[in-house]
């Protein structure tokens, strides 16, 4: 047995090892996860939908996936085709260990919007159910302790100047808002993707039926993202949630622009509003120019 | 718990090879990127021989001239003209030279905010009447052959029928005039839109808000899906070349004049005036009865932006007895640039409109005529290319459970197998009509 040989077969048995402690480890973590009670009752209905159960049924389909792929890792085949591919792995290796920070981190953070929303959930296609209601409990929030605020009666000589730049801020504050539920709605489909894949994942694994190439689950992920945009973007949801946005982006221009003429009205430089009295002159100058020319030319050629 | 199998030794082969792939890829990617590319859109020379404000009139010369009658080309406010002439071997104007036509082409510039006054009514019977009657004074002929898209083809139906005396054929192409269909979610969208205030806002509707809005309607595919293919595709000059050449037509949008961006929603997405000849432009009443010369009416199975709902039911509604409506199998965009297309798209049109160049009194030939008493047999099935499996995608509706792409792609190809695309005489009976009417 030369020196490579050598090296290679400790590198086996160093993995071997490795990888079964990998198993077993996630085998007793299995065990050990704690019996909570659900949060929003007892029934199989609402067990479907309490986000603890969920949360569980997502960590049991990590975890035989998890165990599955340190278990299969063994084989002598498998180590075989990891030796081989050991070329690429420094950078690879890298690159799936920030993936797996990204998800982990993900993970974390979804757990936590969980926390904040017990009871609450979003199914797979549909979008009636959205969780807006952060959304709302701020609006409400907002007009309820800031805006009386905004819309208080500005007195003396600079009232109306006040006012306007009280206006912007409260129009402001209502774009921002709409803007959030705005974009919150098209992060929505990709949470629902997710889990979406996470269960064909699991479905496939159990029936040993998983692709080998990358681009195959990208595919049917970015199939499944796409229904999921295709459902919401028709929902009279997000037709409502769009309308709003412009109509806030709308009134928020329009109290900028008010705010922005009053600090040109003291500047040489004309405002849109100047510009667009004239070009509504112009315009119209410019037709009637034009049909009496077109009259003139008329009764020529008829003479 | 139950043990998954998972196959490890093909993913980690798989993976390897990925990882080898790209490293390659992506060394030759920089050297064609850092290359110069063929990017330039527009190639084919012309001349510009009218100008009004910001309107100008390209006119692109045959070698040789083969055709009576100049074709005119009216093309959408939205995104600009030059998609008709991408690139070499993907140019419908090139195409029409070739077979002797000459051709005109209406290039509306970008409108400033001096523009935003300007209505239907001044596109319509100011710049294009203006245009063709100084088509006509050039030729010496009485009329000339229309040829609208989208919204320029709403353009050209308007114009057809508030001048009929001044076009021999009219040709719309993608062009909606029955805006009560839920099938596009612009036609959704646009019904809850307040344009009016919107425009009021902005001036001109930002044709930036507009991508913006283009993107949305497809936001997996358009904004994700479509630059994971570059990246994939980047270690090949030429996909690169045609890659960036779309995206250069893609994001050259001007704005469009509040006026007409008000009108147009209103009046059309919102009333659907049009297809009911209700359409009033400056007090004169658009009736698609008026339209009574030849009418050829394509539109793309797949369009996501105007599907065919909102294009076919203008050949029952106008005066003319010659009318056909063709229906490719294709998207918004692919009837002009897809490889397959070109083959099919404007060698009709040329072929259409040399069989009606006759000075019959209904303007059509005797060949066109008497073709026009028998059914049109499809000249041949356009396949479906990549590009328009990736628009049937688009179209796809998800059912609640999961299916493959594999699955899905036959799925939509058997439904879209059941609605044949073929050429149709106007005698065919539709049972579909405009819920206004």
């Amino acid at each position: 047995m030369d020196q490579s040989q050598k090296t290679e077969g400790g590198m086996e048995s160093l993995f071997a090892a490795w990888t079964k402690s990998v198993t077993d480890f996630w085998g007793n973590m299995a065990k050990m996860q704690p019996d909570v009670p659900s949060s929003s009752g007892t029934s199989e209905e609402s067990r479907k939908t309490d986000p603890l159960h969920k949360a569980r049924k997502g960590w049991e389909t990590s975890n035989k996936v998890m165990q599955s792929l340190f278990s299969s890792l063994t084989e002598p085949e498998n180590m075989a085709a990891m030796m081989k591919g050991m070329d690429s792995m420094p950078e690879f290796v890298v690159k799936m260990t920030e993936q797996s920070w990204d998800g982990y981190l993900e993970l974390q953070k979804q757990w936590a919007d969980h926390a904040t929303r017990i009871g609450k959930h979003t199914e797979a296609y549909r979008f009636d159910d959205i969780d807006q209601n952060i959304f709302r409990t701020w609006k409400e929030i907002y007009e309820k302790e800031f805006q009386k605020f905004l819309h208080a009666p500005q007195l003396g000589l600079t009232r109306f100047h006040q006012e306007r730049v009280n206006r912007l801020m409260d129009k402001y504050s209502i774009f921002r808002s709409a803007l959030n539920e705005f974009i919150y709605m098209f992060y929505i489909p990709i949470e629902k993707s997710v889990g979406v894949m996470q269960e064909k994942i699991d479905q496939m694994a159990d029936q040993g039926d998983m692709p080998a190439n990358f681009k195959d689950y990208y595919n049917m992920w970015i199939r499944t993202l796409e229904g999921h945009y295709m459902t919401l973007l028709k929902s009279p949801e997000y037709t409502q949630v769009m309308d709003q946005t412009i109509d806030a982006l709308v009134q928020y221009r329009k109290a900028k622009e008010e705010v922005l003429y009053d600090f040109l009205q003291d500047l040489p430089i004309p405002t849109n509003q100047d510009m667009d009295e004239l070009y509504k002159d112009f315009y119209l100058l410019k037709k009637q120019v034009r049909e009496l020319s077109k009259k003139v030319n008329r009764e020529k050629s008829e003479k | 718990m139950s043990q998954p199998q998972i196959a490890v030794d093909l993913i980690l082969k798989k993976l390897t090879e990925t990882t080898e792939k790209a490293k390659t890829r992506a060394q030759k990617a920089s050297e064609i990127l850092f290359s110069p590319l063929e990017t330039e859109l527009s190639p084919t020379p012309y001349q510009v021989v009218y100008e009004e404000d910001r309107v100008k009139l390209k006119y692109y010369k045959p070698s040789e001239v083969k055709h009576k009658y100049p074709l005119l080309v009216v093309y959408a406010l939205i995104n600009r003209e030059t998609m008709l002439d991408l690139q070499p071997g993907r140019s419908v104007v090139q195409t029409f030279l070739d077979h002797g036509v000459e051709v005109y082409m209406v290039d509306w510039g970008y409108p400033t905010r001096k523009d935003q006054f300007l209505t239907i009514d001044d596109h319509v019977n100011g710049y294009m009447d203006n245009i063709v009657d100084f088509i006509r004074d050039r030729c010496g002929l009485p009329k000339v052959n229309l040829m609208g898209i989208c919204m320029g083809g709403a353009f050209s139906v308007m114009y057809s029928s508030l001048h009929p005396e001044k076009i021999k054929n009219l040709v719309t192409t993608v062009t909606p005039t029955n805006f009560d269909t839920d099938k596009g979610l612009l036609h959704i969208w646009m019904k809850n839109t307040d344009a009016y205030s919107m425009g009021n806002s902005y001036g001109n509707m930002p044709g930036d808000l507009m991508n913006l809005g283009f993107l949305l309607l497809n936001p997996a595919r358009l904004i994700l899906d479509k630059y994971v293919g570059f990246f994939e595709n980047m270690d090949n000059k030429g996909f690169v070349e045609n890659f960036v050449r779309m995206e250069k037509w893609i994001f050259d949008s001007p704005d469009v004049p509040a006026a007409t961006f008000r009108q147009f929603i209103t009046d059309c997405y919102k009333k659907n005036l049009l297809i009911q000849s209700k359409l009033e432009l400056d007090g004169k009443r658009v009736d698609l009865k008026n339209i009574t010369m030849p009418l050829l009416n394509f539109y793309g199975q797949y369009d996501h932006l105007v599907p065919p709902e909102a294009c076919e039911l203008l050949t029952q509604e106008v005066g003319s007895k010659d009318t056909e409506d063709i229906c490719l199998k294709t998207g918004h965009i692919g009837i002009y640039v897809s490889s397959k297309c070109q083959k099919e798209f404007a060698p009709k049109i040329v072929k259409w409109l040399k069989e009606r160049e006759g000075d019959g009194e209904d303007g059509t030939s005797e060949e066109a005529a008497a073709e026009a008493g028998a059914e049109h047999e499809p000249t041949g099935q356009l396949e479906t290319s990549a590009e328009v499996a990736a628009e049937a995608g688009a179209e796809h509706e998800p059912t609640g459970q999961l299916e493959t792409s594999a699955e899905a792609a036959k799925e939509d190809k058997s439904k879209k197998k059941a609605k044949s695309a073929s050429p149709k005489k106007k005698s065919k009976k539709r049972t579909a009509s405009p819920k206004g009417k």
